[in-house]
């Protein structure tokens, strides 16, 4: 559906034509169905390629096509699902009126647009603001206002720019079950965040970008490299763990705690004889999530 | 879910904004005006002028600041606040949005000798003062004034200054040109060059004749030239350029 061919941009100033490149060289594509993360530190060009997705900006070099369109001929033939990083909406708009006009410009016929937005507001929790003008929202409820109005068409194509910014810990737990719920096979849906835990959870892939560059895409099949991985150990018993398991160091001030980094075969093997003679396992968790891992790695390169 | 399509779905709504905001002002501004001058010197107005007289000279003193006023922030707010991404977003053509804006404000303009005339008319009892006259030159005047208010939407938010500049500079340059014509000396060159390339704003007043013959093509050219370059901005200039993402 969507497809970066070597896409790039650089920013010139016009005066001292100083360039700054923002993204180079991005190969990537995304299909139907699929949920894909995009990470990356702040400046590594998350935001950049979102607005060369929707045609906000063009590229410098390469191409990007949805559905074989260029995108702004895809964006006003077929709409998007957008919500900015920062939501930003005439402040001098009310909650409802403003879901009400963004429910037009996205194509919801007449006879359902009433209905559409009240739904919207409930979903989202903001029928209490509806009448609040758009200037008087906290950051939390502005949010959930700019992921209403990104929900609001239906649309193939959802992406989404730092969707739990501001929102607190409830939110972002509804927040991943609309994401689960907006899953569809004939909808790709884009979500660029920090929050690299929030990712993993919900995306099937994720594009970790650094300096402007795609530097490795995480998935299902290829994860983060399984040495990398650092799992936390606790476990009862006078084995010596150690030296059952080369490379396990044990954790200062925490008795029977080891923190391995191993792979994970030969981890399992060891682990499995550590049990077979009498060892006790109370604890046993990755440190880091795979994607935090990957996202080290990858950033470090 | 079927999708309403139709480009014209969001027009009421911005009919409906200009109507809130810039008729509402222009209507009680109308109303205000023919009041203080009833106040001011009462049944003598009526008897002194004719109500055409009254609403053409009221016209050359409002029309500009109306113009600007019902043209302006058209386009460059939406581009300078960000909040294009959640308009266009949606399955919308920037350049057809903004004209459907344009051109409602334009209809709104048109209305401003009604409500001045219906104002003269009950005040002085003399009639609106209404022709197609007066029509015709608030017409050129928004093609032209507003014209260039939504080329200069395209690029910043302060579309209405730019355009009032250049107003303002068109109209020194003319008066310059006529004083260089009376004295029967030459114009200078970049003068006479800057004259013909800046929008001939001097040749629609609504204290003059409506324009004819050539001079009312090249108003017409002139206008619908930068209409026409505005839209071509927003249809290929990506509304996020000149900034960084």
């Amino acid at each position: 559906m969507i497809r970066f061919a070597q896409a790039g941009k650089t920013y010139r100033s016009l005066v001292r034509r100083r360039e700054i490149t923002a993204l180079a060289g991005l190969d990537l594509e995304i299909a139907r169905g699929e949920v894909v993360g995009i990470a990356g530190p702040n400046g590594a060009g998350k935001s950049t390629l979102i607005s060369l997705l929707l045609g906000f900006l063009a590229p410098s070099e390469g191409s990007v096509t949805l559905e074989g369109l260029a995108p702004r001929r895809y964006v006003e033939r077929h709409g998007v699902g957008y919500l900015t990083e920062l939501v930003n909406l005439p402040g001098q708009w009310r909650v409802q009126d403003a879901l009400h006009r963004l429910a037009i410009l996205a194509g919801v016929p007449a006879a359902a647009r009433r209905g559409r937005v009240a739904d919207t507001m409930a979903r989202l929790g903001i029928e209490e603001h509806a009448t609040k003008k758009i200037k008087q929202l906290s950051k939390g409820n502005l949010q959930r206002v700019g992921l209403g109005q990104a929900l609001l068409g239906e649309f193939d194509l959802v992406v989404l720019d730092e969707p739990t910014h501001g929102l607190d810990p409830v939110w972002t737990a509804r927040f991943r079950d609309i994401v689960v719920e907006l899953r569809r096979p004939d909808r790709a849906i884009l979500i660029a965040s920090h929050n690299l835990d929030e990712l993993e959870m919900l995306a099937d892939r994720v594009a970790i970008l650094d300096h402007g560059r795609l530097q490795r895409v995480v998935g299902h099949a290829t994860e983060a490299s399984d040495a990398s991985v650092s799992w936390r150990l606790v476990l009862e018993g006078d084995d010596d763990i150690g030296a059952a398991m080369p490379g396990a160091v044990p954790i200062a001030g925490r008795p029977g705690s080891w923190r391995v980094l191993a792979p994970r075969a030969a981890m399992s093997r060891q682990l499995a004889a550590l049990l077979q003679s009498g060892a006790i396992l109370v604890e046993c968790v990755p440190e880091q999530g795979r994607l935090a891992s990957a996202f080290r790695e990858a950033v470090r390169q | 879910m079927t999708r309403d399509t139709s480009p014209f779905r969001y027009l009421l709504v911005q009919a409906l904004d200009l109507a809130r905001a810039q008729l509402l002002l222009f209507v009680v501004v109308s109303a205000g005006l023919a009041g203080v001058i009833w106040k001011i010197f009462g049944d003598d107005v009526g008897r002194a002028f004719d109500a055409a007289d009254m609403v053409g000279a009221l016209l050359a003193g409002t029309l500009l600041i109306a113009i600007l006023m019902a043209a302006g922030g058209v386009a460059g707010t939406d581009i300078k606040q960000g909040y294009y991404r959640a308009l266009f977003s949606k399955p919308m053509a920037p350049w057809w949005f903004y004209l459907q804006r344009w051109l409602l404000g334009g209809l709104v303009v048109l209305t401003i000798p009604v409500w001045l005339g219906l104002a003269f008319a009950v005040a002085f009892g003399k009639g609106t003062g209404l022709s197609a006259e007066v029509f015709g030159v608030v017409a050129l005047s928004y093609l032209l004034i507003g014209g260039a208010v939504l080329l200069f939407s395209t690029l910043t938010s302060r579309d209405w200054l730019v355009a009032f500049l250049l107003y303002f500079l068109q109209a020194r340059l003319h008066d310059a040109e006529q004083i260089f014509t009376a004295l029967s000396r030459d114009v200078p060159a970049a003068m006479a060059l800057a004259l013909k390339v800046l929008p001939p704003f001097d040749l629609v007043s609504a204290r003059a004749p409506l324009p004819s013959g050539g001079d009312l093509a090249h108003v017409l050219l002139y206008g619908a030239g930068m209409v026409a370059a505005a839209l071509l901005l927003l249809r290929f200039r990506p509304l996020g350029s000149g900034g960084r993402a």
